[in-house]
């Protein structure tokens, strides 16, 4: 198979066919090699390329297959993460000058199932500066250009991973999100990104932003690959004492396409504020594919998402300031304009309206859970209420007057992430840009399974998660 | 547009309690949103009760969790 070929294989795919003898794990590193050289240069994905690793990693897995070695369920399937999972004695930026050179001792829970899975490791990618902003917008290493209009954004802060994955770099990439951060790049390159459960995933060895929000999870092309990937790294982590104990289901087998009988919710307040009409064509689009499955829908308006939405604005800001305290002080231009600027904003918020947001946390969900949950599957909500917006109208180094549309962009996604729940953004149709509109999908705490089957079942019927920004 | 009155005082309260100077234009423009963040939590007053002790979040993550995947 050709490189350009290879390329078009979504994660499973790759894998499957490496363990069943017909691709090597060479031919597929090969494939990244050439079509990195072919288009990064438009995108700007990279940090770290180890070229030598990768394929003396891929010559060791094709050897081992070839002794009749099992290597796993990501067997041989090379991927690039974003650059703030240490690997023990590898420098991780964090996308950041002041960590230019910061080599950890210790390396990430999952990157350690990554390896024992199989997957090949070649390498980082390029980030918001400290997982802090919605954009893609890098100062140090330059800005991750959308590959379907490299003039706009690519959605932050997994910029690299979104880009990577739209592509065709790699076919799956660890992302983090503390307020949209895997579901923002998803929604804008037109990949598939799963932010977790918070607690299903370990984050030990993972750069922190917000102790309360941060989350570990996949962007990849097809929500069977978030399956596959998500089975690989959830489950308790004895070195992270507040990962979940719940037992890890096998979230492939709950594909089976079958959404008859389902009920869900789309909520009126909030998520539809100020929508864009290429947005809203979309939404209402994919909503009638999952009508069409037999999925009955309900609009609906929770008296819980004042308090959600007011408090959201609280945890994390307050969280990523504390911990850059020191070198707020110490060595405050060695952040980006917009960074510095928006952590300067924590440390205006008092303990006891920290504190109140925190304590709410729990009566909150338990509220959203009982309005927007109780008798329906899901929750649906357009990932962006707007298009993908350009660099140049979100740069806040630029214009600080850009400041109100660079914080609007999380809007939809950071609820989520108050409340903890399970939540995928799925390609859902182009705008009349053509930049790709995402489709967001939650449901309740540990509910990735019913939410990969909406997913996946969605994806039987579209074609979105298909199209290749360089065919 | 005018800067909000709540603007310097507030820097003066970072400076005096985390020691931290407003590194640029851009954190002081953004400085003017707690007016609204201000407004909102004023509109949740009330809710947040006496507690003998605190609300687990950790316990409604389970509480809530799916029982049927």
């Amino acid at each position: 198979m050709s490189p350009d070929v290879l390329s078009e294989l979504s994660m499973t795919e790759a894998a499957d066919a490496f363990a069943r003898g017909e691709v090597t794990a060479r031919a597929l590193v090969e494939a990244m090699l050439h079509r990195l050289g072919q288009h990064e240069a438009k995108v700007n994905s990279l940090i770290r390329l180890d070229r030598e690793d990768a394929l003396l990693a891929a010559h060791a897995a094709d050897k081992a297959r070839a002794a009749g070695q099992k290597l796993g369920p990501l067997g041989g399937v090379p991927m690039l993460h974003k650059d703030m999972y240490y690997r023990e004695g590898k420098v991780s930026t964090c996308g950041s000058k002041i960590r230019r050179d910061f080599v950890p001792p210790v390396t990430a829970t999952v990157l350690k199932r990554l390896d024992a899975a199989g997957a090949i490791d070649a390498g980082t990618l390029n980030m918001a500066e400290f997982a802090q902003n919605p954009t893609g917008h890098n100062a140090h290493f330059g800005d991750v250009m959308n590959p379907w209009n490299g003039a706009h954004c690519t959605g932050g802060s997994s910029s690299g991973s979104g880009a990577a994955v739209a592509a065709r770099f790699v076919t799956a990439a660890l992302g983090s999100d503390t307020g949209g951060s895997i579901r923002l790049p998803a929604a804008m390159c037109g990949v598939t990104g799963l932010k977790p459960t918070q607690t299903r995933v370990p984050r030990t060895g993972v750069m922190p932003l917000s102790f309360s929000a941060d989350n570990v999870g996949p962007l990849c092309r097809t929500a069977r690959d978030a399956a596959r990937f998500l089975s690989v790294i959830a489950g308790a982590c004895p070195n992270d004492p507040t990962s979940a104990r719940e037992a890890v289901p096998d979230y492939e087998a709950a594909l089976t396409g079958d959404l008859r009988g389902m009920r869900m919710a789309v909520v009126e307040p909030w998520f539809l504020d100020g929508i864009e009409e290429p947005v809203a064509l979309a939404f209402e689009a994919a909503i009638r594919v999952l009508q069409g499955l037999g999925v009955r829908t309900e609009m609906i308006s929770p008296a819980s998402m004042h308090g959600i939405v007011t408090y959201t604005a609280v945890v994390s800001r307050v969280e990523g300031a504390t911990i850059h305290q020191n070198w707020m002080r110490e060595c405050p231009g060695d952040y980006a304009t917009h960074l510095s600027a928006r952590i300067y904003g924590g440390y205006a918020i008092p303990g006891t309206a920290y504190l109140e947001a925190v304590s709410r946390r729990g009566p909150l969900l338990r509220a959203f859970c009982a309005e927007a949950l109780e008798g329906f599957d899901a929750v649906l909500t357009p990932t962006l209420r707007t298009r993908v917006p350009t660099r140049a109208e979100t740069d806040i180094d630029a214009d600080p007057e850009n400041w109100a549309r660079f914080m609007a962009l999380s809007a939809n996604t950071r609820p989520f992430n108050y409340l903890g729940l399970p939540t995928v953004s799925v390609p859902a149709g182009f705008d009349d840009r053509g930049l790709p509109v995402g489709l967001q999908i939650a449901t309740r705490p540990f509910g990735e399974a019913r939410l990969l089957r909406i997913a996946d079942a969605f994806q039987r019927e579209t074609d979105w998660h298909k199209r290749n920004p360089f065919p | 547009m005018a800067e909000p009155k709540l603007v310097l005082p507030t820097m003066d309260a970072i400076q005096r309690w985390q020691g931290v100077a407003v590194p640029n234009a851009a954190a002081r423009h953004g400085l003017a949103d707690f007016e609204a963040l201000i407004a909102d939590l004023e509109k949740l007053r009330g809710e947040m009760a006496f507690e003998e002790e605190p609300a687990g979040f950790e316990a409604a993550l389970r509480d809530c969790r799916d029982k049927g995947s």
